[in-house]
């Protein structure tokens, strides 16, 4: 059996512990390794290898995101699992910034971890719930406060489509091959959608995709 | 925790500078008085002096005239032979008399005996001529003209002179008198400079006295006001350092209270949870009223988490540590959004990177308190939050719509704890506000050069 091989990286001996069994449960998954510090985790995942780093933000000597962006950037295929306290959407597009896939608050870890483990191992993005229903609040009050019109409206449903499939992680050419467009097509839907919406990078679109609810 | 009460300067010593201030003065103004006063009165003595002459004199050549004319009607009467203009010559004769007795009656008072020896003496001669005369009088005319020159010659010409004698004596004692009175009056004027002197160097003396203890007091004062300068200086720096050491204390103490916090109680309550979590899906059906149980469990730890959370954010907000000021900037604005009625724009692409702590909270405190005190005093619907940076220094800018106030004559303790922060990176805060017009909090900072701090 092909079982994801998982590292866990908290700096409380509890909160790994928890995690492990929540995470051994699974049959499909199983922890290889358990790292207390951001840099240690850096190091034992250019070791190990793993599919999957579960990930705390607030570690010391190397914070998770820290950690997240140069295990991104040494091992492209290992995906990360972000543990957080907080909700905020600071956090939320600066762990997506750094390559994290999901995003998972603490107090929701245990219902959500295998779930997102395995989003995060297909390539595509998890949330916590309650992370969305945050964003979409801040989302819906800046709208009404600021009398703003929403710009979703403005997209065409072949944008918003291509939104969608974009906050999935998926690549333009696999967007391309999926609506049967050109790629060069795609690139410029998605162009114009992210000028419309003025979104600068995927996780921007990602974070904008969590927010309107359209992934989760 | 200073220094006792400083010491006013003694009053004593302000007396007496008062005392001697004073005498002198009084004494200036004393000497002055008196110069005016004694010029004044030798003016007065001189005048009566040359009048008095000038009045002896009148008198003398009056005198002097009448008995001339006398002399001249006694010569003519001797001459004149005929019997019918006897009865008017006697007439004026004796006209003359009267007039020359008035005239010595006339000469002013007498002043000393010398002067009354001469004119008694002059009085005397005339009498003595009239005697003459009147012998000469009673004869008949034709007797007279027989007697006439011998009469002149003998008697009348050496009265005559006699009288022009004791006239030139007096004369001369009038201008001895003059001279004397001058005489006097220079005496007097030496009097007067020798006295003038005395007070003039007595003045002096003091006046010398008095600068030099002025200057001496003044040397002391300065030296003392140097000295407590110093000293104010030194406490105030002190002071200054105190607060700063406070505020680093406090932030030291958040920090590590809040760590505490997220640390300890929150990994337990993260664990307890996941356990909870764990036993209710083992459960799984199994026994409703026990997972009815553990689901209440659950949301009791879940309420717990997050207060604790929210303390330990409070108290430190993490993502300080964790994604840096721009991002805790952000989540401020947002958290406070989503607090209160006020939305919260925050502008922070250009916050420098790699800032020391110490300016991270600063910055971080700063914006919260302005943000606060928006909230709670100014009712804004909206505020800024822009952080510049510019070459040397960084400008953090919150501004709101609010009421605005009198930034004048409100400064609350707010202001000032914000001030003193500002102060302790060596920047500057100003609050700009109008009642009405909303409110601009700026402050600027000087970037610390890497490697410092």
């Amino acid at each position: 059996m092909n079982q994801t091989r998982i590292l866990l990286a908290d700096d409380h001996t509890l909160i790994r512990a928890g995690l492990r069994m929540v995470v051994d449960a699974q049959p499909d998954l199983t922890v290889v390794g358990e790292a207390s510090d951001g840099r240690e985790a850096v190091a034992m995942a250019g070791q190990l290898k793993p599919g999957v780093v579960v990930m705390d933000i607030g570690m010391p000597s190397l914070n998770g995101i820290e950690a997240t962006r140069q295990i991104r950037a040494a091992l492209p295929d290992t995906q990360v699992v972000m543990l957080s306290m907080h909700s905020d959407e600071g956090y939320v597009l600066r762990a997506l910034k750094a390559g994290a896939k999901a995003y998972l608050l603490k107090d929701s870890a245990e219902a959500d971890l295998a779930r997102a483990i395995r989003a995060a191992v297909a390539g595509k993005s998890f949330f916590s719930p309650a992370v969305g229903q945050v964003l979409l609040q801040d989302y819906m009050r800046r709208l009404e406060r600021t009398g703003a019109e929403d710009s979703y409206e403005l997209l065409t449903p072949r944008e918003r489509e291509i939104l969608q499939l974009v906050a999935e992680g998926k690549s333009s050419k696999e967007i391309a091959t999926l609506l049967n467009l050109s790629v060069y097509t795609v690139e410029t839907h998605r162009a114009k959608l992210m000028q419309k919406l003025n979104l600068r990078s995927v996780p921007e679109v990602i974070l904008y995709a969590v927010r309107k609810g359209i992934i989760r | 925790m200073n220094a006792p009460e400083p010491t006013p300067p003694s009053g004593k010593l302000r007396w007496l500078f008062l005392w001697v201030s004073g005498l002198l003065l009084a004494l200036l103004l004393g000497s002055g008085v008196l110069v005016v006063r004694f010029l004044a009165e030798m003016r007065t003595q001189e005048l009566a002096a040359t009048r008095a002459l000038a009045e002896r004199t009148r008198a003398l050549s009056g005198l002097w005239l009448s008995i001339q004319s006398y002399d001249q009607a006694v010569q003519q009467f001797v001459a004149q032979t005929a019997a019918d203009l006897d009865t008017e010559a006697r007439r004026r004769l004796d006209r003359l008399t009267l007039e020359i007795d008035s005239d010595f009656d006339r000469y002013p008072s007498v002043l000393d005996s010398q002067e009354a020896a001469l004119l008694n003496g002059m009085r005397g001669i005339f009498s003595q001529q009239r005697t003459l005369y009147v012998t000469i009088l009673a004869a008949r005319p034709a007797e007279r003209r027989r007697q006439a020159d011998s009469l002149l010659a003998r008697h009348l010409i050496p009265v005559q002179k006699q009288i022009l004698d004791w006239s030139g004596k007096l004369q001369v004692w009038n201008g001895d008198r003059l001279q004397h009175a001058d005489q006097g009056l220079v005496i007097q004027f030496a009097n007067l400079q020798a006295n003038l002197s005395r007070v003039l160097a007595i003045a002096f003396g003091s006046g010398l006295l008095l600068v030099l203890g002025s200057m001496a007091y003044i040397v002391r004062l300065d030296r003392q006001t140097r000295a407590r300068y110093v000293d104010l200086v030194r406490s105030q720096h002190a002071l200054e350092q105190l607060s700063a050491r406070l505020v680093d204390a406090q932030e030291t103490e958040r920090r590590s209270i809040s760590r505490e916090l997220h640390d300890e109680v929150g990994q337990s309550l993260g664990a307890l949870l996941v356990d909870i979590g764990r036993l209710s899906t083992a459960l799984s059906g199994d026994h409703p009223e026990v997972k009815a149980q553990l689901d209440n469990l659950k949301s009791v730890a879940e309420r717990t988490f997050q207060a604790v959370r929210n303390m330990a954010l409070l108290l430190r907000p993490s993502m300080l540590d964790d994604l840096g000021l721009a991002a805790a900037l952000e989540w401020q604005g947002r958290e406070i959004s989503r607090r209160s009625e006020m939305e919260v724009s925050v502008e922070s692409e250009s916050v420098p990177e790699d800032l020391p702590d110490e300016y991270n909270i600063s910055i971080y405190r700063l914006v919260q308190e302005a943000l606060n005190n928006a909230v709670r005093h100014s009712g804004a619907r909206n505020a800024k939050v822009v952080v510049e940076s510019l070459a040397k220094s960084m400008v953090v800018r919150v501004a709101d719509d609010g009421r605005g106030f009198d930034p004048v004559r409100s400064r609350g303790m707010g202001i000032l704890g914000m001030e003193e922060r500002v102060k302790h990176l060596g920047g500057t805060l100003r609050v700009e506000s109008q009642p009405g017009k909303g409110a601009t909090v700026t402050a600027e900072l000087p970037i610390p050069a890497r490697g410092t701090v």
